[in-house]
């Protein structure tokens, strides 16, 4: 008693306190729900039991079925296509606009300002836009590509089973691109400009300095920005929902529509809860290797 | 044979002369001070050298061809950056030959040449070392022999001691100047620091405002200061300046108490308004053979064990006068100040230049 008393006194015991906000913080929202979702995914869950929590166990029998359904298979496939491709096209367009815009030119930061226009439009408003732009019969998008001649007839984007997942990865690169740019223009303006001046001196070209330089002062940049863009594209639930569905017949589904889908739609809760619990597991891993590369920052 | 030519250049910012008609000729294995305040164009000077800063007009040869709009691979310059501008994911030996590794030389030379110059500078155990793992002292070696590797036409320094604590900087001082002697090399030097310049270099230029006030060797700079700024500036404590007017015979009555007078050798027509400059260091107590006096009082004392500044009013001006020595002068005592004749510094009062052309002897 006497201890506590002067923990208080002291002051000493308001960490503990901040460090207790945090983490119950912590248990209340983030722990516990991945958790009640680690143990759905091993319990057989449907409407009739949802309310309780005593329900049979059936150990690993959910991840079997998904591994089984008919569609698992390119569901996935399509959520690999669909962090791969645009991860590589958003950190690339990104990267060189970022670097477009670290040249020293009238306007520069005006212009890059713009471009995080479509960084605070909610994804549920984008993915509504995109839907018009790639309209099949009217949409803007067929209509400057008949026009110049780069394709001979409509191209379905939505409905098109061949290019569904495309269409909708078009959208989501366009909206990581003000991400990744904005992250990287950061980290491109801390790299003092004298080393790359004393590089030019010691001989370096513009492409030697990109090099011997920028990649490897970026390297914790890119990092983070390639860890954060596999999370949040495996987030990427509202401009799905808003543009396919992740169809026609699941040709643009991917992971976490899927998981919505079973959970929600068909109710069958605890598949839905196993394909989160894989997704759950990859981006623990991504996470792992951001935090590695966050260890590699510079300092000058 | 000249080295570096600097021929009437100017460069021009959006609405703003930064360097205006430099001219400057630098011989082959000299070592060139550019010493001025902050913002007259010194740094700015060395960078337009390097090719990093493009010129508006004028010429600027290396050994004796234009590198004007040659980028600054092309110019064989190495330069010696203020922050030093190391590689930070590098380590010393990667940061000392990246020049000689994008040349593609041969494995051997590179490394021999590395390790010619970590020795030179005492880097030898460093070699494997990260520039964040370095002390400032450190770094600043790394930067100059990342410089000494290329074996460069011309060595431009930007200020390469300023982040160095005193004791380091006037060690490293010595250090380049000996390492300069040594390479033979052509070397340009900035600083803001005029005892920098003035130990360091054969030529320094003095410059302000993007002009050049004043070029010549360091003694010559003291000695004949060519106008009021100049003289200010090289000198420490600087020298000190008291309006006056001349009379007949070139008699200079101090402007602030008519009754202080001195009799100088100058011949100058009576009533011409000048400043008369006095370095603290030529100022004495003591009298000696054709020297001048002046009525002063002593208003404070500054000592530094092995000088005295005593500060002293001279017509209702403040002059400081360096003594080696602790003269056992209180606060309020009236003294005469002595100086010889020979030391005086005459300046027109409104154009600041040195008046010199009519002194008899």
């Amino acid at each position: 008693m006497q201890g506590i008393m002067r923990t208080i006194r002291d002051g000493s015991g308001f960490d503990i306190l901040l460090l207790g906000l945090a983490l119950i913080y912590l248990i209340t929202f983030s722990a516990f729900p991945i958790i009640y979702n680690i143990i759905m995914s091993l319990q057989t869950v449907d409407m009739f039991t949802i309310t309780s929590f005593n329900r049979p166990f059936v150990g690993l029998q959910n991840y079997y079925d998904i591994f089984s359904q008919p569609i698992a298979g390119s569901v996935f496939w399509n959520t690999l296509k669909f962090v791969v491709l645009s991860i590589v096209f958003q950190l690339s367009i990104g990267f060189g606009l970022a670097l477009f815009f670290q040249q020293d030119f009238p306007g520069a930061t005006y212009l890059r300002g713009l471009f995080l226009a479509g960084w605070i439009m909610p994804a549920l408003v984008v993915g509504a836009i995109w839907k018009w732009l790639f309209a099949g019969d009217f949409g803007v998008i067929n209509y400057a590509l008949t026009a110049l001649g780069l394709a001979d007839e409509r191209i379905f984007w939505l409905s098109d089973p061949d290019v569904t997942l495309y269409a909708v990865i078009i959208a989501n690169v366009w909206l990581g691109i003000p991400f990744n740019m904005l992250l990287l223009s950061v980290g491109l303006a801390s790299i003092p400009r004298d080393v790359y001046e004393a590089a030019e001196l010691d001989g370096a070209g513009p492409f030697e300095r990109f090099r011997s330089i920028t990649l490897p002062l970026m390297r914790a940049q890119l990092g983070a920005v390639i860890s954060l863009g596999v999370i949040f594209t495996l987030q990427q639930f509202d401009l799905i929902a808003a543009l396919t569905q992740g169809g026609p017949a699941d040709s643009s589904n991917v992971a976490q529509y899927w998981s919505w889908q079973l959970s929600f739609q068909t109710y069958e809760i605890s598949l839905g809860s196993a394909v989160s619990v894989l997704m759950i597991i990859f981006v623990i891993i991504v996470a792992a290797v951001y935090v590695r590369s966050t260890r590699h920052e510079h300092s000058y | 044979m000249l080295q570096i030519e600097i021929d009437h250049l100017n460069k021009h910012y959006v609405g703003f002369h930064a360097l205006k008609d430099i001219n400057i000729a630098i011989k082959q294995g000299s070592f060139v001070a550019l010493v001025g305040p902050s913002g007259c164009g010194k740094s700015t000077l060395l960078r337009t050298l390097a090719g990093l800063e493009k010129i508006s007009s004028g010429d600027v040869r290396i050994a004796g061809t234009s590198v004007v709009g040659k980028p600054p691979r092309e110019r064989d310059v190495a330069m010696v950056f203020q922050s030093y501008a190391l590689y930070p994911h590098m380590d010393v030996e990667r940061n000392m030959n990246y020049s000689m590794r994008l040349k593609r030389r041969p494995k051997d030379e590179i490394s021999e040449r590395t390790r010619a110059a970590a020795d030179t500078l005492g880097l030898g155990g460093l070699l494997d070392r990260l520039p964040k793992a370095l002390s400032g002292g450190q770094r600043q070696r790394v930067a100059m022999g990342r410089a000494i590797v290329r074996n460069p036409k011309v060595f431009l320094f930007d200020e390469p001691l300023s982040n160095l604590d005193a004791a380091l900087r006037v060690h490293m001082r010595g250090e380049i100047r000996k390492l300069h002697e040594r390479l033979q090399a052509t070397s340009v030097y900035v600083t803001h620091d005029q005892v920098e310049a003035m130990t360091m270099a054969d030529h320094v230029v003095v410059m302000r405002s993007g002009v050049v006030e004043q070029q010549g060797s360091p003694l010559d700079l003291y000695d004949h200061p060519g106008n009021k700024f100049v003289a200010g500036f090289i000198g420490s404590p600087a020298m000190n300046f008291l309006p006056a007017t001349a009379e007949a015979d070139g008699k200079i009555v101090f402007n602030k108490d008519s009754t202080q007078s001195i009799q100088s050798n100058f011949h100058i027509e009576a009533g011409r308004k000048l400043w008369v400059g006095m370095r603290p260091e030529h100022l004495s107590l003591h009298a000696s053979s054709n020297d001048v006096a002046i009525d002063a009082v002593v208003t404070g004392i500054e000592s530094t064990g092995s000088m005295t500044f005593v500060v002293l009013d001279v017509a209702d001006q403040p002059v400081i006068m360096a003594h080696s020595g602790r003269p056992g002068n209180g606060k309020g005592e009236k003294v005469r100040l002595h100086i010889s004749a020979d030391n005086l510094h005459l300046f027109d009062y409104e154009t600041e230049l040195a008046i010199t052309s009519t002194r008899t002897t």
